[in-house]
């Protein structure tokens, strides 16, 4: 068997170090880097379907697993352990495709690029390894390997508080990281596992009792909401957000709360599974909050970077809330939320970005009726804001109406919440487009061009995966589906 | 036997000895080229490093320096007190001590050969090192705090050496004195053991506590001795000397302090208490039948409190400094206290992880302070605040920086995480109270990135000072330029080497990891 996990993360590897040191072809590394990446990707998707076929691996379920020792001292066994379900696949796919995207849309980056390409690429390689790993050490590494190359892109690159920001950033995730590492070492104690493998947590972790499980899943739980992140451990992601470049917000939104959502699925709730159904209202709560929280927040904004992050807490608490339902449909339409958030969150972001160089603020009252002078960066914001709001045809559409579904399944009448929530939602993107898309025009500067070629391509590449996706979402589900998690067809 | 036998299981030993003796002749013969002294400690040190790891059984050199003995573990039988004995685990320290006196001795090949009395500097470090190597072969206290002395007495020297520097001359006389107290308050401790047990050896001490037990007699003397330890180790509340001497020595022997000398008392710390006191835990054989009563609680609550206070202190201390080496200084301290755990749990896993975080220890500290000199020797000040926009100007010393703060924080990918995981894994396994004393530990953990991090933001983003950023030429006020060149190929190269070894060790640790298991296990079950 071809261990392509193990190739993917080489290329990965090999590729950032290459963009460190190449210097001015820093940007040709990294885009060379992520075509590849992208490519190896789609073989992993083209070879998943083969599945369930699928046998020999050690936890029934993984495709593509590979085993090597690598700490083995007394009783710790810490093995390098990698596999994907369809789960982990669909998320690998989000990282190349934006990895890509974010690499393009960056390319006149001018302040040390060789630095700046490179820590796009080892973010992504971080992202690709939590996806991917089934130990939790290795789980860990990866997840802590994201953290110190955004804390550098936020802190070097960003706005002007960006040092406040960056710091900030770090220390929050950071202590919410130590926290969750407690919780899965304690889990491996607690559950008397041989290893820290996943195959062997998830055996042995089936004989706690439900009280054990509960205090193993609530520093976890914790650890994951702040990634999340859930009202009220959101406060690093306004300001991370605002002041990141937009390449790292572009990262921070797609990748980074993805990380949040996935850990909490692997290695939370398919873990502990008693520990989880006694937790569920605390997650309901948090859940509506930050769905409620977010958009009301989003609402009020006049920074158009800052609305879309605010409207990233709404977008990830949806999530949280789908995870919540314990239910087969709940997950999938969790798991499609994080893969449309991804996209979309990257192309508001992108849009953000435009706006500010362009007419060289964010504010949106002060900027209006762009269209006749910039209309392909009108059409690209319309196209990322009306997925954000969830229309058909687009990617929001497809994960937004399976999570109603799944809530009315699992809730019944409370689905009327977040639904008026999304109601709160498409007004202020639809508030923000008439405000600054449409109408007469206002503080555009003379000279205001449209936008640059560049980042033109990286937005409609997101565009045309919004587009995909939305019009044909059974690529993504029927992946999701053969992953061997409860309820799943795949199990 | 005839004298070579006789010699060669001390052959790393004398091979230091040799290089301080020639040291200190070439300089009586007018030879006071630095370079001469640097490149003897540097080689000395180097061939003590690969007899002794041939002796932890890397082919093909495996079994040199037992020629004598035979083999590593020289325990011996009733009734023998040998003065020393060679443990796989004192083998393993002995290896770490040589290689912080190497890159000490590379890096400071740095410094300006016009210093006078540079030389001296080196014949120094090998007496201070030949000083360690044998406080990692002790078996008898006597042996052992004379062995402490050696070193100490050296490092007196060491910290006094810029004698032209009255910061220098303060700390070493801060030093010496503390020094003198914490040798004395050990040596009385040892006597008051003897008087208990009539003997200083550790083994027969050992055995002697199986059978009479604990008097009053003996408590008193371990806890003077645990004091007397807890000065050289720098454990609160015996620390406030560290950080005015760090401070005030010349970096690179701040580095050596910090890196090397201070795991003597680490090491002397296994020797006395888990030896005799400790070895209760379960599996062990059980000296304390007999006993009037259970004295293996209080000593590990004892430790325990030090160790959680050492942490704690240490790093609230290190969060309020504004001096770069203070701040190092603390951190170094709250690093102890890690180590302290180790002993404080006692089991074969936790010894590991507390030898596997002296070998962090000393990377990150050496090479830490290492930076600090480097930067120096370009005209930095020494506030952390004077390092603003480093990370620009000399990017690559910067990363090295960082990797060795990112390492302290316990970062993954570093060994500074992987000897933290081990440890506090332990300490979990051990269950009870010292699943608290992890979370202390990684509460104390989580605590210390915000200083490692305030650091790297000043390094790497905030703007330069203006008058070095814009090239203004000297003499005008704010800090002067940059000086112009490089750090010097020997820095770089011990700089370069740490830096490659935290990340290498950290990505794949189990080529260290194995060796240490083993010699812990060992140690655990039978060594003094």
């Amino acid at each position: 068997m071809v261990p392509l996990l193990s190739i993917v993360l080489a290329t990965l590897l090999a590729g950032t170090v290459a963009t460190f040191f190449a210097g001015a072809r820093a940007r040709w590394a990294a885009l060379a880097t992520s075509i590849v990446f992208l490519v190896e990707v789609g073989l992993l998707f083209v070879s998943y379907p083969g599945w369930p076929g699928y046998s020999g691996s050690l936890v029934p379920g993984f495709a593509e697993q590979e085993s090597y020792a690598w700490i083995h001292i007394y009783w710790m066994h810490v093995n390098y352990t990698v596999g994907v379900d369809g789960i982990s696949l669909v998320l690998i796919l989000l990282t190349a495709i934006l990895q890509l995207a974010t690499v393009v849309y960056s390319w006149t980056e001018g302040k040390r690029p060789a630095a700046y390409f490179g820590l796009v690429t080892l973010t992504c390689l971080g992202s690709f390894g939590v996806f991917v790993a089934l130990d939790v050490l290795l789980f860990f590494l990866f997840w802590e390997a994201v953290l110190v190359p955004m804390f550098f892109l936020i802190g070097y690159w960003g706005g002007p508080r960006r040092r406040y920001a960056a710091l900030k950033f770090f220390v929050y995730t950071h202590v919410a990281s130590i926290v969750m590492l407690v919780g899965l070492l304690a889990l491996v104690f607690y559950s008397g596992a041989t290893s820290f493998d996943f195959a062997s947590i998830y055996a042995a972790a089936r004989g706690l009792s439900p009280v054990v499980q509960v205090f193993l899943f609530l520093p976890l739980l914790f650890g994951f909401l702040v990634k999340f992140p859930a009202v009220p451990f959101h406060t690093w992601l306004p300001d991370a957000h605002v002041e990141a470049p937009t390449g790292g917000s572009v990262l921070l939104a797609g990748l980074l709360l993805k990380l949040g959502g996935y850990g909490l699925i692997r290695w939370a709730v398919e873990i502990l599974p008693e520990g989880f159904s006694h937790v569920r209202p605390i997650v309901f709560g948090l859940a509506f909050l930050s769905i409620l929280w977010g958009s009301v927040l989003a609402l009020s904004q006049r920074d158009l970077k800052r609305m879309v992050a605010y409207s990233s807490i709404n977008h990830m608490g949806i999530v949280l809330l789908a995870i919540g339902l314990d239910s087969s449909l709940g997950l999938l339409a969790a798991v499609l939320l994080m893969f449309a958030h991804g996209i979309v969150s990257a192309l508001l972001f992108m849009s953000a970005g435009t706006v500010h160089h362009t007419f060289g603020t964010r504010d949106i009252p002060a900027v209006g009726g762009i269209t006749p002078t910039t209309p392909t960066l009108s059409t690209l914001m319309m196209a990322g804001s009306l997925a954000s709001l969830g229309l058909p045809a687009l990617i929001g559409f497809p994960a937004e109406f399976t999570a109603l579904v799944a809530t009315w399944d699992g809730l019944g009448y409370l689905v009327l919440l977040p639904l008026a929530v999304l109601v709160v939602t498409a007004g202020f993107y639809l508030w923000m487009m008439q405000r600054m898309l449409f109408g007469p025009a206002r503080g555009i500067p003379a000279g205001a061009h449209d936008v640059p070629a560049h980042e033109g391509m990286a937005m409609g590449l997101l565009v045309a995966v919004t587009v995909l996706f939305g019009v044909v979402p059974s690529l993504l589900v029927n992946v999701i589906a053969n992953s061997p998690v409860k309820g799943f067809p795949g199990t | 036997m005839d004298a070579l036998t006789l010699a060669a299981p001390f052959a790393p030993e004398l091979v230091v000895l040799a290089g301080a003796l020639l040291v200190f002749l070439l300089d009586v013969a007018g030879v006071r080229r630095l370079e001469v002294g640097g490149a003897i400690a540097s080689a000395a040190t180097a061939v003590a490093f690969v007899l002794v790891i041939a002796d932890l059984g890397f082919a093909p050199l495996a079994g040199v320096r037992t020629l004598g003995a035979g083999r590593i573990d020289l325990v011996p039988g009733a009734g023998a007190a040998p003065l020393y004995a060679f443990s796989s685990l004192g083998l393993v320290f002995q290896g770490l001590f040589l290689v912080a006196a190497f890159l000490v001795a590379l890096a400071s090949l740095g410094r300006p050969s016009t210093e006078r009395g540079a030389p001296i500097f080196y014949g120094l470090l090998l007496l201070a090192t030949l000083g360690m190597l044998l406080v990692a072969i002790a078996s008898d206290l006597i042996f052992l705090l004379l062995a402490i002395e050696l070193t100490s007495i050296a490092t007196y020297l060491l910290v006094g050496y810029t004698r032209r520097d009255p910061r220098s001359l303060e700390a070493a006389m801060k030093f010496y004195i503390v020094g003198a107290l914490s040798s004395t308050l050990s040596f009385f401790g040892a006597s008051l053991l003897f008087g208990a047990y009539g003997t200083t050896n550790l083994y027969a001490i050992r055995a002697a506590a199986g059978t009479v037990g604990y008097p009053v007699l003996a408590l008193l003397g371990f806890g003077f001795l645990v004091a007397g330890l807890a000065f050289k180790t720098t454990l609160v509340p015996f620390h406030a000397w560290a950080v005015d001497v760090y401070d005030g020595a010349p970096s690179e022997v701040s580095a050596f302090l910090a890196g090397g000398t201070k795991k003597v008392g680490v090491f002397a710390f296994f020797l006395v208490f888990l030896g005799p006191v400790l070895f209760a835990r379960a599996g062990g054989p059980n000296p304390f039948s007999g006993a009037p009563f259970d004295i293996g609680p209080v000593v590990q609550v004892t430790l325990a409190a030090i160790a959680v206070l050492t942490m704690t202190v240490g790093n609230v201390l290190a969060l309020l400094q504004k001096e770069m080496k203070r701040m190092l200084a603390y951190s170094s301290i709250s690093q102890a206290g890690y180590i302290l755990l180790g002993v404080t749990i006692g089991t074969a896993p936790a010894i590991a992880g507390a030898t596997l975080q002296v070998l962090a220890h000393v990377l990150m500290k050496t090479g830490a302070f290492l930076v600090v000199a480097a930067v120096a020797s370009l005209g930095v000040g020494p506030l952390i605040d004077d390092w603003r926009g480093l990370g620009a100007q000399r990017p690559a010393l910067s990363v090295a920086f960082a990797l060795m703060l990112l390492s302290l924080a316990g970062v993954p990918l570093t060994i500074g995480f992987v000897s933290k995981f081990v440890l506090f894994s332990a300490a979990v396994e051990a269950q009870g109270l010292y699943v608290w004393l992890a979370v202390v530990g990684l509460l104390n953990s989580a605590l210390s990135v915000f200083y490692y991090g305030r650091v790297l933001k000043t390094i790497f983003f905030d703007p330069a000072p203006a008058p070095r950023a814009t090239g203004a030429v000297a003499g005008a006020a704010g800090p002067p330029p940059l000086a112009v060149g490089g750090i010097g190929y020997a820095r770089a190269a011990a700089i370069g080497i740490i830096a490659v070894a935290i990340v290498a060790i950290g990505i794949y640790p189990q080529p260290v990891l194995g060796p240490i298991q083993s010699a812990a296990s060992h140690f655990w079950a039978g060594g003094p």
